[in-house]
């Protein structure tokens, strides 16, 4: 499981000043758990990217009012596209991991069926890790991690 | 789900009043589930109550220390209602798919048998229906199950005064330790 960083918060501090220090980490976060995400012999790689993109996604919209709103939009828009290709990615492997598991436990008359449907989860897999590949590029190509720094020293600027 | 718009979010306000705010609307979405989740046939509501406790746990995770001491139980009751609800959402899920598999494996020999029983000896995926109808029975059971785990583990929140001790929480300020 994707750890995440126990981010120290003051009840008393602005709400904009922990948006930026928090979406700010969460951010590096994601970004740090990029490396062999598209490697399907180890699943947890791209579990441990999704559960990130999910955190920045929610701390994004937590911290919403908190941001200039036309680059909030595009970032946040942009986040979600690629936890939605992470869980593209991610849910055949779900399928799979549990298909395998069921098939351990049933009599070998059972088997046959189960493999031709891990078969077929194993195309949409390779789909979806196509899928990922191609928006981890569109997320390098359009800067999202600089964008996301930007949105913070956006969400200070209020605050000054 | 979309959202329920939280209102009066001041980023010059302090991050314990606005999180206050937040917490409040989503535990009142988590809730507003009930009764209508009791009804194992609901898959809606019941995977929209699983994305509003995933909502809740995220902001408790992030900002519950800034509140009373029952914050932090809560952030892992809610997430314990969230994995269950993800476990009842995942046989929802498989269960059209395997069926729809089943579906295109028996067209498939239906087009090549003749109208003899004897060809059904012959067709391609006749080893594969035992293992998916024995998967369907599996899923099936699996999500009775769960779902009875599910109305258990709510009426045990409901006995502990969950969601009322949650939000006299929300209205404490834990102090900073600077």
């Amino acid at each position: 499981m994707a750890k995440q960083s126990d981010i120290t918060v003051d009840a008393f501090e602005p709400f904009a000043v922990a948006a930026a220090r928090i979406v700010r980490r969460r951010a590096e976060e994601l970004f740090e758990n990029e490396e062999g995400v598209l490697d399907t012999s180890d699943i947890e790689r791209v579990h441990d990217m999704r559960v990130a993109s999910r955190r920045l996604r929610a701390v994004l919209e937590i911290f919403a009012p908190c941001f200039p709103q036309g680059d909030y939009k595009t970032v946040l828009r942009d986040v979600k596209a690629l936890a939605d290709a992470l869980g593209e990615r991610r849910d055949p492997d779900v399928h799979i991991e549990a298909m395998e598991a069921f098939e351990r436990d049933v009599q070998a008359t059972n088997r046959p069926g189960i493999d031709a449907l891990v078969a077929r989860l194993r195309q949409r897999q390779a789909r979806g890790n196509d899928a990922l590949a191609g928006a981890l590029e569109e997320a390098r190509e359009s800067d999202l991690q600089a964008r996301l720094h930007s949105l913070c020293d956006g969400a200070l600027e209020v605050v000054e | 789900m979309k959202a329920r718009n939280v209102k009066g979010l001041d980023p010059e306000g302090t991050l314990g009043d606005n999180a206050e705010r937040i917490v409040r609307v989503r535990l009142d979405e988590l809730c507003s589930f009930m009764p209508k989740a009791t009804d194992p046939s609901e898959v809606v509501a019941l995977h929209d109550m699983r994305i509003a406790s995933k909502r809740l746990r995220y902001v408790l995770e992030v900002t519950g220390p800034c509140f009373g001491p029952y914050a932090a139980s809560a952030v892992k009751l809610v997430k314990d209602l969230q994995d269950l609800l993800g476990e009842i959402h995942d046989c929802d899920v498989q269960l059209p798919e395997v069926d729809a598999f089943l579906h295109e494996l028996m067209e498939e020999d239906a087009g090549v048998a003749g109208e003899s029983p004897k060809d059904l000896a012959k067709v391609p995926n006749r080893r594969a229906y035992a293992g998916l109808v024995a998967l369907q029975v599996h899923l099936r059971a699996r999500r009775r199950a769960l779902f009875e785990q599910f109305l258990e583990l709510w009426r045990d929140y409901e006995r502990k005064g969950f969601a009322a001790r949650l939000a006299f929480a929300v209205s404490e300020r834990a102090q900073s330790d600077e």
